[in-house]
């Protein structure tokens, strides 16, 4: 009979006579872990169902459900200033993707390629702006604005959102680029591409999947940014996040349900397409593994 | 571009990574047409040789030319070499014919030439009718088949090949040997050929050159270095060689055991000059099987390896002085009928099989 690794010795004596012969399991993981996990999770997506539930509520009350309408979606799509802030803020997220996700590209690039005795502190300074407080970033973003004399605008926010996005970009394709041999990069070279040529037909095809699931990211993290936005943003229109926090100075209207459940829909939606991209393209690593920049090659 | 140019001539070309000479003042004539093995160590430099050939190390100091013409400011996507990777380095993202079809696309080739060429590539290395196929989908044999397909449907002027069986199992390593040898044959081009094992160098150059610590210690016909290694390195790099320490002799060497051994001695060898007897396992004979005219010393059996053809004896002629004979298997079932470990035996070989080394 195999001992239980988990259970002390005694307690397995005691129960052996008589106790119905279970299958002993390998490692028995601790009751509490489960029950820890499922309060985590409770707690960490219990207020966005609530969110989304009362989105669709037909009365005013925040305590009630009292019936299902799509009123408060009407609401907001019908209320221009908010849909102003919609198409601000989806403007915003687009270009900071584009911009972000070629800039964080080429970062990549010369941070794995161009191996210098310098790259380690430029790998470690490009991570800055990841654990940069946002409200530090933000500020500072606003102090750099109105000395140059620019004036807050959707400029000022993309620009913003672009200088911390580039570090994400650069971590997910910076590990896609480690995986792939330098000698595939050789090998075009010695068919007769040019750098150029080789970068476009060897290098960025490989990238792609890396390239496409940073910029949905980035998207995602631009579009529900609220403190850089915030500092930088112009009158108007301001993008939703601000937009949002406006209005609940004002108090809170369901209709900030309905936004809170919209944000939810689009942010989802692009991380999830950014998980499948890598399958979309035929190929069988993880989603999960190329955004955390974990793939093997 | 003459006709009668070496396909690639080395000119004390030295390559140096910081401190460290990676390859030391080169000189080397590569003909056109030859199979030829840069043999050595890791980290003996022909690697990095190789790698000058194609582009992507510049020499420190010297030249290189190529079919007579000076390479030293010519891109690698300009040279007219190609390389077959150990790592195959294929393109996932594109088809097999897609991949054997990139040189000639840069080339800007025409496409019915290109699918004919492509076609023929393919066909040479067997693997025709798998085109559409990615490369992910095809075994360790059949990624090098494509790569070598790829290199050679562009017609270089010489095939620049770093290690290409280095990561097959022995048994496919052997028939890809003779395949190669057999395609390099049919299209003619210059084969320079990187690897570290002595056995895929002799069975496929015509020349091996071998190196250590960025030197070419000895250059020459799979037969020469095999039969008459010039140093020491060579004679225990190439094959399996017993190194018998002694003192030269008039027309012998004395073996640190005490026994004279008749060996052509090299005429600059003054007597008692130290050196190393260098005789080939193969070319010793055992006991019996002793003929005329051989030079005979005796020892005890320390150790018997069996190893499927032939049987390895090992024997001690003084303290700390071994020699390895092989005992072919060829009469016998089992080989341990013969003789008993602590055994005295008797061992022979003909002079001239014995190289004076120093």
């Amino acid at each position: 009979m195999s001992v239980d690794v988990a259970r002390s010795p005694t307690t397995t004596r005691a129960e052996a006579p008589g106790a119905p012969s279970r299958p002993p399991k390998e490692f028995d993981r601790p009751r509490f872990l489960k029950l820890f996990t499922g309060v985590f999770f409770l707690f960490l997506f219990a207020p966005i169902v609530l969110v989304v539930l009362f989105s669709f509520n037909s009365s005013r009350s925040l305590q009630d459900f009292e019936g299902f309408s799509l009123r408060w979606y009407e609401q907001f799509f019908e209320s221009e200033s908010l849909r102003d802030s919609l198409i601000a803020s989806i403007e915003i997220a687009l270009i900071t993707m584009l911009i972000a996700t070629v800039l964080g590209t080429m970062l990549a690039y010369g941070l794995v390629r161009a191996r210098t005795r310098w790259s380690d502190s430029f790998n470690v300074l490009m991570l800055i702006p990841l654990v940069t407080p946002e409200i530090v970033a933000g500020v500072s973003a606003l102090l750099l604005f109105t000395q140059v004399g620019l004036e807050l605008s959707v400029t000022t926010i993309v620009l913003a959102h672009i200088t911390f996005s580039i570090s994400y970009v650069t971590v997910v394709v910076r590990a896609r680029l480690a995986s792939l041999s330098l000698e595939v990069e050789e090998a075009s070279m010695d068919l007769g591409a040019t750098r150029w040529q080789t970068f476009r037909l060897v290098t960025l095809p490989a990238l792609w999947p890396a390239v496409l699931a940073a910029g949905l990211l980035v998207f995602a993290l631009s579009f529900d940014d609220f403190v850089l936005s915030f500092f930088t943003t112009g009158e108007s229109p301001q993008p939703l996040p601000v937009r949002i926090w406006t209005q609940i100075r004002f108090g809170v209207r369901p209709t900030i349900n309905a936004i809170g459940s919209f944000m939810l829909v689009v942010s989802v939606l692009s991380i999830g397409l950014a998980l499948l991209i890598p399958r979309l393209f035929g190929r069988r690593e993880s989603g999960l593994k190329v955004l955390l920049g974990r793939e093997g090659a | 571009m003459s006709e009668n140019s070496p396909a690639i001539r080395f000119e004390g070309v030295t390559k140096r990574f910081g401190d460290f000479v990676a390859v030391d003042s080169l000189d080397l004539e590569i003909k056109s047409g030859e199979f030829f093995s840069l043999l050595g160590p890791s980290g003996c430099g022909k690697t990095t040789t190789l790698r000058m050939v194609a582009g992507f190390e510049q020499p420190s100091e010297g030249r290189i030319f190529l079919e007579g013409e000076p390479v030293e400011t010519v891109p690698p996507y300009r040279r007219n070499v190609n390389t077959v990777f150990q790592s195959y380095a294929l393109f996932e993202h594109l088809s097999i014919e897609d991949n054997v079809a990139f040189g000639l696309k840069r080339r800007k080739v025409e496409k019915d030439e290109i699918r004919r060429r492509v076609a023929e590539a393919l066909e040479l290395v067997e693997l025709h009718g798998r085109g559409g196929v990615r490369p992910r989908e095809l075994s360790g044999g059949q990624k090098q088949r494509v790569a070598l397909a790829r290199a050679l449907v562009n017609r270089p002027s010489v095939l620049l090949l770093d290690e290409p069986l280095g990561a097959l199992d022995l048994k496919l390593r052997k028939q890809m040997q003779v395949e190669l040898k057999g395609i390099q044959r049919e299209v003619g081009i210059t084969f320079l050929y990187v690897t570290h094992d002595q056995e895929e160098a002799l069975a496929m150059s015509d020349r091996i050159a071998v190196m250590d610590r960025g030197l070419i210690r000895q250059c020459g016909t799979p037969e020469d270095i095999y039969e008459h290694p010039t140093e020491p390195f060579v004679a225990g790099f190439i094959g399996v060689s017993n190194l018998l320490p002694g003192v030269c002799e008039n027309g012998g060497v004395r073996l640190a055991g005490g026994a004279v051994c008749e060996a052509r001695v090299p005429a600059d060898c003054t007597s008692g000059a130290e050196v190393q007897l260098s005789v080939r396992p193969e070319k010793i004979a055992i006991d019996e099987e002793i003929g005329e005219g051989m030079v005979t010393v005796e020892g005890t059996i320390v150790e018997r390896v069996y190893v499927g053809t032939s049987t390895q004896v090992i024997v001690e002629l003084a303290a700390g002085v071994r020699l390895m004979a092989l005992e072919q298997n060829w009469l016998r079932a089992r080989s341990d009928d013969r003789w008993e470990i602590g055994d005295r035996v008797k061992l022979g070989w003909q002079p001239e099989h014995a190289l004076v080394l120093r």
